[in-house]
């Protein structure tokens, strides 16, 4: 009976290949030959500070790339998480900056911000039956709007490193002995390894790949859908907070009004990683990775030389490959 | 369908709740919100109507309408405090508003349109886009209200339409700082062997004020390494590239490198900035406003090249903010330009109130400032430094 | 047959403007294979969806094991011991059959979900029922049939008293279905009670014990089922008799003009170099298993999906297929298997899906000339006998039958000659089944051209003139009416390479 299932070639079913997952592979691959073409097309690229812009890039694109790769998972998507991470940390920022909250209920605000506007997405989408890309375009501009008018359309720096209230900064990056550290990685790598645990060994995880791969079988098994599609999109706020905080302490300006842009990174992160558009399929690792590949391009590409515009269309581009692999391997499964 | 209304509710009600918060945290803050003043408007605005022509010959209650580019930065705070000290100093009143941010060119043009409608005495115009307003500049022309320019004015508008301009002359402002970073690189400039690089970042490429700043520090900056007997070559972004005057040579000994970020993102302009520092041959690099500026600042705290001492890039911003003004201190920035908000919104309320009174009006400079460690704490200068 | 574990009494349940259950009774033993027909609409669907709770009951009683009870929803009608397989495969493709048949109720230990547990249990679990599935493998790997015996095995595991089957053999091949049966035996010798709901007459026959029909949402009787014939069932569904026998002979004259030939056509794993001819006025029957490539031969020849050689000529003269409109431009009609995702659009209109085809007639300029598009519908709507209040109801209030007649009503709008009809009765209930039979005659005594495809051998050998048979993409038989029997196309169907 073993013949009549699908088989793989000797490569796909070499038993490392099989446990790790072969795109994974190739996105470890792609990553080596990034970093290698940019380091031998670039000598400014070959130096330890670029390792550290590499990371403050990939501290926020992480944090959203595993929010919203829950999102992903159920079949759905949040595209409210670029102007949602400008908007919570402007308003986490002023708070500290204009009514001198101490800075680590400034940082809870912002999580708490983040996890209300995640809970309102999931709810209009679970409860709402909203199709998850209009829904989430609303609060997309909702989000853009609170912030600028939770500021009254100011700019907000969160405090420098130097500042008394500035330990926040150190979350991410340390000196030592007049080395700087990218610390923020251990918060990535953190945060990344529980929430696989959540993705795959908990029962909200589970139920949301289910949801993803068939919500009304799902349902019928009895399971809380509503709930379980609400987390997705609480879990995405969450993690928007999260990049929010990472954000403010890494590039330190805020400005309302911007943020649109930032979640098409993260999301084309996750889908490089492994995460299908279509749901159902999806890990926090293969994301990780692909966030690294799109940090390493936003990093890399203008140290060859290569202007703004240049780069949005090579990064396009890219986008539009791992998506192409996306539908290539679900037509495969189908 | 009832699960339907009841999210929408509940997201109203969410938003609604959040935002209420918010406004209820802001009143401690000194800033005067926008959202409050809207309340206030509508019924002047209605009132307005009737009296427009005779409050305008007896000169009495008088409404101005000023439309801004938003208050994304602090500096527009500053503007928006000295037009509220002038107005309450001469008894007039105005409604102060501009667009979430600097690229809602269409907001703006919107908010002009409205101006326009509430018939007040006259309106004052930073426009951000002079073409996409000309709908409106010409519907005020119609109407007979008369128009002052502010910040970068509004250049290009047609004839007639505009009475004065209260601005920071940027272009010059631009060459100022292009003076003051020559002064610091004038040395090494003439000991290079090879080429050296001087670093533009600017915000974007679209804004007239963006543009004349940056302009007017290539071709001043060109105009001083020529004048010295070395040879200029302008890269980077192609608006720059093309609108600069100085002469361009290919292999030139300075290289002049402007780079403009997709879209306005601190993260995509620090990016840019240690693009710029991890050439070996930078040696200098001037941010044209607060967000280039601030930049900068990230930018540099992974490679921390920037100094005042040998061997170090030198940093010039322009505007103030807590982040520029401690770099400027602490002496990661050689200095900054500072324009005079304060004053310029007290010379908009100022001459849009001498038209409203028949007197006859013309451009007025409100004029920029250099600022360094040394001097920042001076009055005349600190009152243009705001956090 | 045992005692009586479930009985429903005069259920009564409606819903706005529809009176879907008018009192019906049910009553299931233990030991025993219960048949739950009627035609579609008549109301089994429901019946048991109040059983399970999906829907709550107007009116009746429903005793369980002595006790009255009302299930609040599948869950738990579940912890009852009373569930459901569902027609549709309700399984979530990603995860792993051990995944799957612990959805909802995982092991967990420390808050972890315990997979190396679920997948030891799952294996128990197949041991038991002889079924040789691997419960670490992805369920979307395995075939149609094995699903089905996973969606099974999950209904027994949740220690199940009654189980409802709902069509479930519809895409099983004979071998799964055979596999099937002895797991529903093995069943019925354990005690467990158990629905089955089908239209396939055979089966019926076969496996059950007794038979409840329905009819418009009422209870018409229930039957022994070795004490009755099929017309004797039929005639209780239908109200009348309308079984017919197979053809004998074809209806093609000898010299008819062959109107369409492929030649050597490939296309993927599915399509391997199939030759065929279709005769002016022939229905061409394509019979095979499921996963045989029929589809897959017609979708490649309408120009769908994208094959690798062959070459194709319609009334002699060889064209160019690469997308469905160059088929259509030939007057090829494709009136897909999966209607609601491929054929009708079902929130238009019968007029509107009736034009969609060929809207460039019903153009006036750059409007759509609705005056004329209501004429040409309802002009087809009398041919068709498609019953619908009028050409402006939207498809989604028809019947099954009414939507595909609805299909072919486009494709006839578009002036088709050659019909590809894949599983034109699928869904549809026996009345309709007749209807639509007929129809089909009557297209070809037109000098249309049918290729019927078909996994109901009695639907092949009544309606076809010639028989094409496929196994693994291949054709592996050719019968002319005359010669073909059940067997015959079996062996065929069967024949590896």
């Amino acid at each position: 009976m073993a013949d009549n299932q699908k088989k793989g070639n000797a490569f796909t079913n070499n038993p490392i290949v099989k446990a790790v997952g072969t795109q994974k592979i190739v996105v470890v691959l792609v990553l080596i030959i990034l970093l290698a073409f940019f380091s031998a097309a670039s000598s400014a690229f070959r130096q330890y500070s670029t390792i550290l812009s590499i990371m403050d890039y990939t501290y926020y694109l992480a944090f959203l790339g595993i929010g919203v790769t829950f999102c992903l998972i159920t079949g759905g998507v949040d595209l409210s998480i670029g102007t949602g991470l400008v908007c919570y940390g402007l308003i986490g920022g002023y708070l500290i900056t204009h009514n001198n909250i101490p800075v680590i209920v400034g940082i809870l605000v912002t999580l708490l911000v983040g996890v209300l506007m995640g809970t309102v997405n999931g709810l209009i989408v679970s409860l709402g039956g909203l199709p998850p890309f209009l829904a989430t375009l609303c609060t997309m501009m909702i989000a853009r709007g609170l912030g600028s008018l939770a500021t009254s359309g100011l700019s907000v720096n969160w405090p420098p490193t130097a500042a008394e209230n500035g330990w926040a900064r150190m979350l991410f990056k340390i000196e030592v002995g007049g080395v700087k550290l990218p610390i923020g990685f251990i918060w990535v790598l953190l945060f990344a390894v529980i929430m696989s645990i959540v993705l795959n060994k908990t029962k909200p995880g589970r139920y949301i790949i289910a949801i993803g791969s068939n919500k009304e079988a799902t349902r019928l098994s009895g399971v809380n859908v509503v709930k379980y599609q609400t987390l997705a999109y609480v879990f995405s706020g969450f993690f928007t907070g999260l990049a929010a905080i990472a954000y403010a302490n890494t590039f330190q300006a805020l400005a309302p009004g911007t943020g649109a842009g930032m979640e098409l990174n993260a999301i084309g992160g996750a889908i490089i990683g492994g995460t299908s558009m279509s749901g159902g399929m999806g890990s926090i690792a293969g994301t990780i990775l692909g966030v690294f590949i799109m940090s390493v391009l936003q990093t890399g590409l203008p140290n060859i030389g290569l202007q703004a515009n240049y780069q949005q269309i090579i990064i396009g581009m890219v986008l539009i490959l791992a998506v192409l692999v996306d539908v290539f391997k679900n037509k495969k499964l189908a | 369908m009832k699960k339907k209304l009841l999210s929408v509710l509940l997201c109203a009600a969410m938003v609604a709740t959040m935002a209420a918060g918010c406004g209820s945290k802001e009143e401690p803050a000194s800033t005067p919100a926008p959202e409050t003043k809207e309340e206030t408007t509508e019924p002047a605005a209605d009132a307005e109507e009737e009296k427009t022509d005779e409050s305008q010959a007896a000169g009495g209650e008088l409404h101005f309408e000023i439309v801004s580019k938003g208050f994304q930065h602090q500096y527009w705070q500053a503007v928006l405090k000295g037009a509220e000290q002038k107005a309450a100093e001469l008894g007039v009143t105005m409604d102060f508003v501009g667009p979430n941010s600097e690229s809602d060119i269409a907001d703006q043009v919107q908010m002009l349109n409205n101006a326009v409608n509430k018939k007040p005495a006259a309106i004052g115009l930073a426009a951000l886009d002079t073409k996409a307003a000309l709908d409106g500049i010409q519907a005020a022309m119609d109407a007979g209200i008369p128009i002052v320019g502010f910040d970068s004015g509004v250049p290009e508008a047609p004839e007639g339409a505009v009475y004065a301009n209260c601005a920071t002359d940027n272009y010059a402002a631009g060459e100022l700082a292009a003076e003051k970073t020559y002064e610091a690189i004038k040395d090494r400039i003439a000991n290079a062997s090879g080429t050296v690089r001087i670093g533009v970042l600017s915000q974007d490429a679209t804004g007239e004020s963006l543009i004349s700043r940056g302009l007017g520090f290539i071709d001043k900056i060109g105009e001083l390494i020529i004048a010295d007997g070395k040879t200029v070559n302008v890269v980077g972004n192609q608006k720059f590239v093309d609108d600069s005057k100085c002469t361009k040579t290919d292999g030139a000994d300075v290289e002049i490198e402007v780079l403009v970020p997709a879209s306005v993102d601190s993260a995509l302009s620090a990016t840019d900035c240690q693009t710029l520092l991890n050439k070996a041959d930078t040696i200098a690099i001037y941010g044209s406003n607060q967000h280039s500026a601030e930049a900068m600042v990230t930018g540099d705290e992974n490679l921390g090249k920037f100094g005042t001492g040998e061997g170090d890039v030198i940093a010039v911003g322009f505007d103030s903010g807590a982040v520029i003004k401690a770099a400027v201190k602490d002496g990661t920035f050689l200095g900054a330009i500072t324009q005079a908000p304060v004053a310029m919104g007290e010379a908009v309320i100022q001459t849009l109130y001498d038209i409203a009174n028949g007197k006859t009006v013309s451009d007025i400079d409100t004029g920029c400032q250099w600022y360094t460690a040394e001097n920042m704490e001076d009055p005349e200068i600190a009152q243009n430094l705001y956090d | 047959m045992g005692e009586v574990i479930l009985t429903m009494k005069g259920i009564d349940k409606s819903f706005p403007g529809v009176h879907a259950l008018d009192h019906v009774d049910l009553e299931i033993r233990k030991g025993e294979v219960h048949a739950l027909m009627g035609e579609n609409g008549a109301g089994k669907s429901t019946l048991m969806k109040v059983l399970t709770g999906i829907y709550s009951k107007d009116e009746g009683t429903i005793t369980y094991e002595g006790k009255e009870v009302t299930f609040s929803n599948p869950r738990e009608a579940q912890a009852a011991g009373v569930v459901i397989v569902h027609q549709e495969l309700n399984m979530m493709g990603h995860l792993t059959v051990a995944q799957n048949i612990f959805i909802g109720r995982e092991i967990m230990s420390g808050g972890i979900i315990d997979d190396k547990k679920m997948n030891e249990e799952a294996r128990k679990l197949f041991d038991k029922l002889n079924i040789d599935i691997d419960p670490t493998e992805t369920m979307s790997r395995l075939t149609v049939g094995k699903q089905q015996m996973c969606e099974i095995a999950k209904a027994i595991s949740h220690d199940a008293k009654v189980i409802i089957f709902d069509e479930p053999s519809a895409a099983l091949t004979e071998a799964e279905i055979e596999e099937l049966f002895k797991i529903i035996r093995d069943l019925r010798e354990k005690q467990l009670g158990i629905v089955y709901i089908s239209h396939r007459m055979d089966e019926i026959k076969v496996i059950t014990d007794r038979v409840t029909v329905m009819r418009d949402g009422g209870y018409v009787g229930t039957l022994i089922t070795k004490d009755c014939t099929k017309d004797d069932i039929i005639n209780m569904m239908v109200g009348r008799v309308i079984y017919e026998d197979p053809k004998t002979e074809s209806t093609v004259p000898k010299d008819a003009p062959v109107v369409l030939r492929v030649e050597h056509l490939n296309a993927g794993k599915m399509v391997k170099d199939v030759s065929f001819e279709l005769h002016k006025g022939e229905i061409l029957g394509f019979s095979g298993l499921m996963g045989a490539g029929r589809t897959e031969t017609a979708r490649a020849l309408f120009g769908a999906d994208p094959k690798e050689s062959g070459d194709v000529y319609v009334n002699g003269e060889k064209v160019e297929i690469k997308t469905p409109q160059d088929a259509v431009r030939c007057g090829i009609g494709y009136l897909s298997e999966d209607r609601k995702r491929f054929g009708i659009v079902v929130d238009k209109t019968v007029a509107e899906n009736s034009t969609m085809a060929s809207l460039e007639r019903f153009m006036k300029g750059i409007f759509i000339n609705k005056k004329k598009e209501d004429q040409v519908s309802q002009e087809y709507v009398e041919a068709l006998k498609t019953k619908t209040p009028g050409v402006d109801q939207l498809v989604v209030n028809l019947s099954g039958g009414n939507q595909q007649k609805v299909v072919i009503a486009k494709w006839l709008v578009r002036n088709c000659d050659i019909l590809i009809f894949d599983e034109p009765t699928r869904g549809i209930d026996v009345g309709a089944k007749s209807e639509i039979y007929h129809l089909m005659n009557q297209l070809v005594a037109e000098g249309k051209s049918i290729i019927m495809i078909s996994s109901e051998m009695t639907e092949i050998l009544r309606m076809s003139d010639r028989i094409i048979v496929m196994c693994e993409g291949r054709k592996t038989g050719e019968l002319g009416i005359e010669e073909a029997t059940q067997e015959r196309i079996m062996h065929a169907a069967t024949l590896r390479n």
